[in-house]
């Protein structure tokens, strides 16, 4: 016991040796730094005082449900009965991305993304018991640091951040715990399209800000 | 930490955040040359953990949580300069030491390389919790918090460490035993 504890003393005694040095330069250097180095939008803008009553609720939920029932029904395989018509096989066949309803910084989130190699098709709701919207997905990539990131485009929203008609993106990245984060489009200027969108999101400036998910989602990257 | 200066940064107050940044910006380089070992990996990191901070500061929900919060954008910016220095190892230099300061309470400049050698050895997730736990003398709990693991995990990340750190240290003591029996 004695030497465990003279090898913590001998540890602590070296990691507190005094080397003393200023980060003055680091900080000027970061200082001149800021007004090229825009801040990145907050997820939500704070929660509101008019929260959305039950009835409105339960439509939303309803509509969820009709929405990813709608594109459920979509991908059923359709028969033509006994000797129908064949099926015309589609390379690359359309093939599930995301699916799942978990929980992504405080907020409530129902995806469903099915993907045709970057072109993704599906919606994502998104409530945070206030502001909330819904996105049909349009496209996705993944990041050589193997982050999954779903774009695009708001509506139905209440969102100071996710206006309608603004492009937005779920980054997903697999682990234990899966993390992610949510990302707005900068209107200025505006991304020409949903994949020149979510190729400004970069591993290294993601990393910091995701949050473990919790609940179910299926990944299939 | 002042909640209001954090506040006030997160709304874009530059002022406010040259307050808050020159207020850890020492602390920081220190963390992060104990971490690196290294004074221009730590010089990169500390740059890069600031500057995560202005642009992330308005996603921070809980103000109150800012230096749990920083030190997480801090260790990640570690992880990213150490993956450098395992590219770069053979142009790695010593941290140069104050042997005045040390001559008390370590034995000898052998202990000391040892321990060099032995925490170079060890991933940048423990020696993390080596320098939060015996540098900043965080709470294990705390540790967990700022690296977003359980606190087992943290327990055991920093058992881990000081084994290997005594193994190095043993390492050094072996062959002295062995010559004087």
């Amino acid at each position: 016991m004695s030497q465990e504890r003279d090898v913590t003393r001998l540890v602590r005694s070296w990691i507190r040796e005094d080397q003393h040095e200023s980060a003055d330069r680091i900080l000027g250097m970061v200082l001149d730094r800021l007004d090229t180095t825009p801040q990145r939008r907050s997820w939500w803008p704070g929660r509101r005082s008019n929260r959305m009553n039950t009835y409105a609720k339960l439509i939303v939920a309803a509509a969820a449900v009709l929405v990813v029932a709608f594109a459920g029904f979509q991908l059923l395989p359709r028969s033509g009965g006994v000797g129908g018509e064949p099926t015309i096989a589609q390379s690359p066949s359309p093939t599930l991305l995301a699916s799942g309803n978990f929980h992504l910084k405080g907020a409530a989130v129902e995806l469903d993304a099915t993907r045709d190699g970057s072109d993704v098709t599906g919606v994502m709701t998104v409530d945070d018991s206030g502001p909330h919207f819904t996105a049909d997905l349009e496209c996705t990539r993944t990041t050589p640091g193997g982050m999954i990131i779903i774009g695009g485009v708001a509506r139905d929203s209440t969102s100071d951040y996710a206006p309608d008609g603004t492009r937005v993106a779920i980054t997903l990245k697999p682990g234990s715990p899966m993390t992610g984060t949510f990302h707005f489009e900068n209107p200025d200027p505006p991304a020409a399209t949903c994949l020149e969108f979510i190729e400004s999101v970069t591993d290294a400036m993601q990393a910091p800000v995701q949050d473990p998910i919790e609940g179910n989602i299926e990944l299939r990257p | 930490m002042d909640v209001d200066l954090v506040e006030r940064a997160q709304r874009g107050d530059k002022l406010a955040f040259s307050l808050l940044a020159g207020a850890i910006a020492d602390r920081f380089l220190a963390v992060a040359r104990r971490i690196l070992r290294d004074q221009d990996l730590a010089e990169d990191a500390t740059q890069q953990a600031l500057l995560a901070i202005w642009q992330n500061l308005p996603q921070l929900r809980d103000p109150g949580r800012f230096e749990a919060w920083s030190y997480r954008l801090l260790v990640h910016a570690c992880y990213t300069e150490g993956r450098k220095e395992r590219r770069w190892i053979p142009n790695l230099r010593l941290l140069p030491v104050e042997e005045s300061a040390a001559t008390d309470d370590l034995s000898s400049v052998v202990d000391r390389e040892q321990l060099e050698r032995g925490f170079r050895r060890l991933s940048i997730d423990h020696r993390a919790v080596v320098v939060l736990y015996h540098y900043l003398d965080k709470p294990l709990d705390e540790i967990a918090s700022i690296l977003e693991i359980p606190v087992g995990t943290a327990h055991s990340r920093l058992h881990h460490a000081m084994r290997g750190l005594r193994a190095a240290l043993e390492a050094d003591l072996r062959p002295t035993a062995r010559e004087a029996s």
